[in-house]
C-alpha cells in the first residue's frame, strides 16, 4: 500500500503556468491582509482618540508646528511633562503639563509658562500621543488650515 | 442583573464634546429643519426650556437667556454614539444597543466577581466620561424594566449621583414610590391617564396590582410590566428586537411647498426611503398611508391623508411611488402652503411568508432593487434614485445652526491652540 502510494506520488505531471490563459495566481495572495495601516500604528485606543490640527508656534521646541495633525488619546494617564490637550477657559490648547507647579509650559522661548489658578476653567482632554507633519499640503485639510 | 446605561441629554452633550467654550453653558438642539427643540442640556433644563416646543415660539426666550442653539448634527452623534457604546460594552459580555444613546447590559454569572454594583456603575460612568466626554447615567435592576426605573432615578432623583441600584424589593419600592407611573418603561401618556383613573399614580402603585387583573383590563404588555416591576424577568432582547411593524418617513419642508411637482418629488423621496428600510428588514407592506398638511401655527389648517391597499405586498420603490402618484391629486390643493408631508408603510408582512396572488402577479423587481441598494451603499446615498425624486436643493434639510462634523470630515477637525 505504502509503496503504491509512494509511486503514485512520484508520477507528477508538471503543469506550467501560462500567463494570460490560466491566470497566474499571485504568490502573495495569502498575505494581503498584512498590509500596513497608519491607524493601527498611530491610534492605540480608537474610541478614546480624536484628531485635531495645531494652530500656532508655541510648541515648535517639541516638533509641533502650525498645521500639524495632533492625535489625542483621552484614555492615557497624564504624567509629569506630557504633551497634553486641555480645555483652558473654553479653548483647546496644546501644552506641556507641569503638574507639580500647576503650570502649562510652551516649548518656545517666546512664550511664558501659564499658571492655572482656581478661577480658571481647566480640564485635561487627553495626551498628545503622536503628531503628524504634512510636508506637502493635503487637499482635504486645506480649508481647516485657513 | 441588568443595567441600562444612557447619555444625559445626548444630542446636547455631544455638541459640547468638541466645543469647550459651551461646556458649562445651556445648550438646546433642534430637530430636522430646525423645527422643534429635541434636546435640552441640564443647564438649559434649569431655565425651564420645554422639550418638543416649536423653535420659533422659543426664539426670544432662548436669546434672552443666551442659550446656545444647534441644529441636529447626525454625523457627529452617530460617531460619538458608536464610541460610547464600545466603551460601555467593555464592562459586560452581553450588550444590547437599544437606541442611539441607550444600551442594556445583561450580567450573568457576575455575582461572584462584583459585590458592589454602585461602585461598578460609577466605574462605567467615569470611563465613558474620560474617554468620550459624554455624561451617562447607569441604572441596575433585577429586570430590564427595573433597570430602566433605576436609570430614571439615577438621573432625575436627588441623591443618586448618576447611579442607582435596584437589587431587592426594598430598593425597588424606595425608587418606584418616587416615580410617576408614566415614567415606567412602556407606560405612555394615554395609558397613564386610564391608570390614574384607577388611582394608580406612582410606579409603586402599579407594582402592587394583580398582573392577571391588569391583563384583563389592558393587555399582556401591562401584565408583563407589573411582573417585571416585581422582579420577574419577562422581557428578552428578542422581544425588544422585533422587526418594526410600521415604517414612516416624514419631514417638514425647509421652505413651504405650494406646487404639486414639489410635493410629488418630496413624497417620491419618502417612497425610496421607506422602500429601502422595508427591504433592509426583509419586510413588505400591504398598505400605505400618504399624508400632507400645512402648518398648525398658520391660519386655515389643511390636512389630508389617504390609505392605499396593494393587491400584493411590495417593497419596490417604484410601486410605492406609483401609488403615491394615484393619491397625489386628492391630497394637493392649490393655495395651500404645505409644511410637512410623508408616507408610512403599515401592515407589514415578512418577505419569507409572502403569499403570491394568482390573479395579480407581483410588480416588484427584486433584482433591480437589490442592485440599487448595493450601488447606493457603495457610492453613497442617492447615487441612483427615482426620476420623480427632487433633484434640487430646496428640499434639503434646513440646518442653520449646524456645528462642524469634527470626527467625520477632515475639513472640520477641531483646532488646537499652540
Amino acid at each position: 500500500m505504502y509503496e503504491q502510494f509512494y509511486e503514485l506520488k512520484m508520477k507528477v505531471i508538471p503543469i506550467y503556468a501560462e500567463a494570460g490563459i490560466s491566470g497566474f495566481e499571485s504568490p502573495a495572495a495569502e498575505y494581503t491582509e498584512l498590509s500596513l495601516s497608519l491607524d493601527e500604528l498611530l491610534i492605540t485606543h480608537p474610541n478614546a482618540t480624536f484628531i485635531g490640527v495645531a494652530n500656532g508656534d508655541s510648541m515648535q521646541g517639541v516638533g509641533i508646528f502650525d498645521g500639524d495633525l495632533l492625535i489625542v488619546d483621552r484614555s492615557e494617564t497624564t504624567t509629569q511633562g506630557d504633551i497634553v490637550v486641555a480645555n483652558y477657559n473654553g479653548n483647546f490648547v496644546c501644552k506641556i503639563i507641569d503638574k507639580q507647579r500647576k503650570q502649562l509650559l510652551s516649548a518656545s522661548a517666546k512664550h511664558r509658562p501659564v499658571s492655572i489658578s482656581d478661577a480658571d476653567e481647566f480640564q485635561i482632554e487627553g495626551v498628545v500621543t503622536r503628531s503628524v507633519r504634512l510636508h506637502r499640503k493635503s487637499r482635504e485639510l486645506l480649508s481647516c488650515l485657513l | 442583573m441588568f443595567a441600562l446605561v444612557d447619555a444625559v441629554a445626548f444630542y446636547a452633550s455631544a455638541e459640547k464634546v468638541f466645543d469647550p467654550s459651551i461646556r458649562k453653558r445651556p445648550v438646546v438642539v433642534l430637530t430636522n429643519n430646525d423645527g422643534c427643540v429635541c434636546a435640552v442640556s441640564p443647564e438649559a433644563r434649569k431655565l425651564n426650556v420645554p422639550k418638543f416646543e416649536p423653535y420659533f415660539k422659543l426664539r426670544n426666550f432662548l436669546q434672552q437667556h443666551q442659550v446656545v442653539i444647534r441644529s441636529s448634527n447626525y454625523e457627529l452623534y452617530a460617531d460619538l454614539s458608536s464610541r460610547m457604546m464600545s466603551v460601555i460594552g467593555r464592562f459586560c459580555d452581553n450588550q444590547y444597543i437599544y437606541s442611539i444613546d441607550e444600551s442594556f447590559l445583561q450580567f450573568t454569572g457576575f455575582q461572584s466577581i462584583i459585590n458592589d454594583w454602585y461602585a461598578y456603575g460609577q466605574e462605567i460612568r467615569l470611563a465613558v466620561w474620560r474617554e468620550t466626554k459624554l455624561p451617562v447615567g447607569v441604572g441596575f435592576g433585577i429586570t430590564p424594566t427595573l433597570s430602566k426605573a433605576a436609570n430614571h432615578a439615577a438621573k432625575k432623583l436627588a441623591g443618586y449621583n448618576g447611579v442607582a441600584v435596584i437589587d431587592d424589593d426594598h430598593s425597588a419600592n424606595e425608587i418606584l414610590a418616587k416615580m410617576s407611573v408614566t415614567d415606567v418603561w412602556g407606560i405612555g401618556g394615554r395609558l397613564g391617564k386610564k391608570l390614574n383613573m384607577m388611582h394608580i399614580h406612582t410606579a409603586l402603585d402599579l407594582k402592587k396590582q394583580n398582573p392577571k387583573h391588569m391583563r384583563k383590563q389592558f393587555s399582556v404588555v401591562v401584565e408583563r410590566t407589573v411582573e417585571e416591576l416585581n422582579g420577574q424577568v419577562c422581557l428578552s432582547w428578542d422581544d425588544v428586537k422585533q422587526a418594526k411593524q410600521e415604517i414612516f418617513s416624514t419631514r417638514s419642508f425647509g421652505e413651504r411647498v405650494t406646487n404639486i411637482h414639489d410635493l410629488k418629488a418630496a413624497l417620491s423621496t419618502h417612497c425610496s426611503i421607506v422602500a429601502k428600510k422595508l427591504r433592509q428588514q426583509g419586510s413588505m407592506t400591504k398598505r400605505l398611508v400618504v399624508f400632507a398638511h400645512s402648518s398648525q401655527h398658520e391660519g386655515n389648517f389643511y390636512k389630508r391623508s389617504f390609505l392605499y391597499d396593494f393587491p400584493v405586498p411590495t417593497s419596490d420603490s417604484r410601486v410605492l411611488a406609483n401609488a403615491v402618484n394615484e393619491i397625489l391629486p386628492h391630497i394637493f390643493a392649490p393655495g395651500v402652503r404645505f409644511y410637512k408631508a410623508g408616507i408610512g408603510a403599515i401592515e407589514l408582512v415578512s418577505e419569507q411568508y409572502m403569499q403570491e396572488d394568482l390573479f395579480s402577479p407581483t410588480l416588484d423587481n427584486k433584482k433591480l432593487m437589490g442592485s440599487i441598494d448595493s450601488i447606493n451603499k457603495m457610492f453613497g446615498k442617492g447615487t441612483i434614485k427615482l426620476a420623480s425624486e427632487q433633484q434640487t436643493k430646496t428640499w434639503e434639510m434646513k440646518r442653520a445652526f449646524l456645528s462642524p462634523r469634527y470626527t467625520t470630515r477632515w475639513s472640520d477637525i477641531p483646532k488646537i491652540q499652540c
